[in-house]
């Protein structure tokens, strides 16, 4: 995701941006366009010194077009989503939304996504959780469960079948 | 406030049991009711990585739930409860998205109206019952002790949306442990992340950052940490020595949720706040104590 690959081989989406923008409307206003490259969000980057993430490369790359460099880096699989950058943007942007969208575009164009994160939708769409109640060791190494605490049953979804079928439908469309 | 619907979300119910059962044990005492529901689900917010739609849908659900019951909500995990604020804040600001929503919520019988508050421990320790309410409760202060405090990002940001405090110079979590006896120094380190969102695929740099905060937090001299959050209790406490061995340190810092610390200065017995399942050492915070 350099400026190097920029100039030597990759197009310009043109529907990219109305990519983002659809899935992140309601959070911002149209994301890239007012970007100025101060680099203020990469400057407070929580990710940017252990994973080089870089949140203004990502802004540029997205208003210029070049969604397909977001989508193939790893890059934007390491955002810690500390939420400073949307927190501290002059132009209330949020670089971190404009991460998430590139996710949500790579999952949805059949993109190879991390494992725990298929698992955790998986997780979800079977019990409602991401995951069910573990037995844990306390410090002397005894496990223990939430029934020998006397912890209360955990009430989720009723219809779980239902519920599915709804996030399904949800899925496909812009709830934003 | 009298009664409050109780939304763990799913770390909280599923592993961080000591966080379950310190606010069991101690909100009542407050004179705060906490009612369990049938029905909630996932926040939604792990799965914006995957699809932000998702993550919508769930939170409209859960608050809608909890508005069938009339009862407003206490999330405790800082991650659900900023998913139902965005929630909350993008569908009261959007009648069109609102009704497109509740078209999903009417196959499963609900209705987001948006008439029911939501909390976390921080807003409703510190704005609702009150630090004088707490004070009356307190029986063994805990004098001696200077613990750092650690918020948890989603819990004070973005400041867009309405948060419990301040993004950048958060003050209630202090005040809260002034309250009970303990002292808070400031540390550059405060608003550092404990990573916890990219262990699943980003391990060695996730558990990089929770092990520098550690470092920090011990290099300062504090006596233990605190949390109001169970992603960061899990990195900084489940997970210290692993994070320790990740950034070459020897990590033996004290990591306590603060409703557990307000129990012990309540004069709870430890075992009823979960202390045996806190993994770093925090018995010698009673050592330090005595002393």
């Amino acid at each position: 995701m350099s400026i190097i690959d920029l100039t030597s081989m990759a197009e310009p989406e043109g529907e990219a941006q109305k990519k983002i923008n659809d899935i992140i409307k309601g959070l911002q206003e149209d994301i890239p366009h007012d970007c100025y490259q101060c680099g203020k969000c990469t400057s407070g980057c929580e990710a940017f010194i252990l994973t080089e993430l870089e949140p203004h490369k990502v802004m540029a790359l997205s208003k210029s077009g070049f969604i397909d460099e977001l989508l193939n880096s790893g890059e934007i699989w390491t955002c810690v989503t500390c939420l400073k950058c949307k927190e501290r943007c002059p132009q209330d942007l949020a670089p971190v939304d404009v991460i998430f969208a590139v996710k949500n575009i790579a999952v949805s164009s059949g993109k190879q996504i991390d494992s725990g994160y298929s698992n955790m939708l998986q997780a979800v769409l079977g019990t409602g959780f991401i995951q069910s109640p573990k037995e844990v060791v306390d410090r002397e190494n005894n496990a223990v469960t939430r029934d020998d605490m006397g912890l209360p049953k955990i009430k989720g979804p009723e219809e779980m079948p239902k519920l599915q079928q709804v996030l399904m439908k949800a899925a496909t469309e812009t709830l934003r | 406030m009298e009664k409050i619907g109780l939304y763990l979300g799913c770390l909280i119910p599923t592993e961080q049991y000591a966080y379950e059962l310190a606010i069991r044990e101690v909100l009542p005492e407050l004179g705060t009711e906490l009612v369990d529901i049938e029905g909630p689900a996932c926040c939604g917010a792990p799965l914006r990585h995957i699809n932000l739609s998702l993550t919508m849908y769930l939170s409209a659900r859960n608050i809608a739930l909890f508005e069938k019951e009339g009862l407003d909500i206490l999330a405790p995990c800082p991650y659900c409860h900023q998913a139902i604020s965005e929630a909350k804040d993008v569908l009261d600001k959007n009648p069109t998205l609102k009704e497109k929503v509740n078209s999903y919520l009417k196959e499963e019988g609900l209705e987001y109206k948006g008439k029911v508050k939501h909390y976390h421990l921080l807003d409703l320790l510190h704005d609702e019952i009150g630090t004088e309410v707490i004070k009356e409760h307190i029986k063994e202060p805990l004098e001696g002790l200077n613990i750092a405090a650690h918020y948890g990002c989603h819990l004070i940001r973005p400041n867009d949306i309405p948060r419990p405090d301040d993004s950048e110079n958060p003050q209630k979590l202090e005040t809260l442990l002034k309250t009970i006896g303990a002292e808070s120094d400031y540390y550059n380190e405060k608003l550092d992340c404990c990573g916890a969102h990219i262990l699943l695929n980003e391990q060695e740099s996730a558990l990089t950052k929770t092990g520098q905060k550690l470092e920090a937090v011990q290099n300062h001299g504090f006596d233990g940490m605190t949390t109001m959050c169970p992603w960061g209790q899990r990195m900084f406490d489940t997970k210290q020595d692993s994070a320790g061995q990740t950034v070459g340190a020897s990590l033996n810092i004290p990591v306590i949720y603060y409703i557990q610390l307000l129990g012990l200065a309540m004069g709870k017995e430890p075992e009823a706040l979960g202390l045996h399942l806190n993994k770093s050492p925090v018995d010698k915070l009673g050592s330090k104590e005595e002393d």
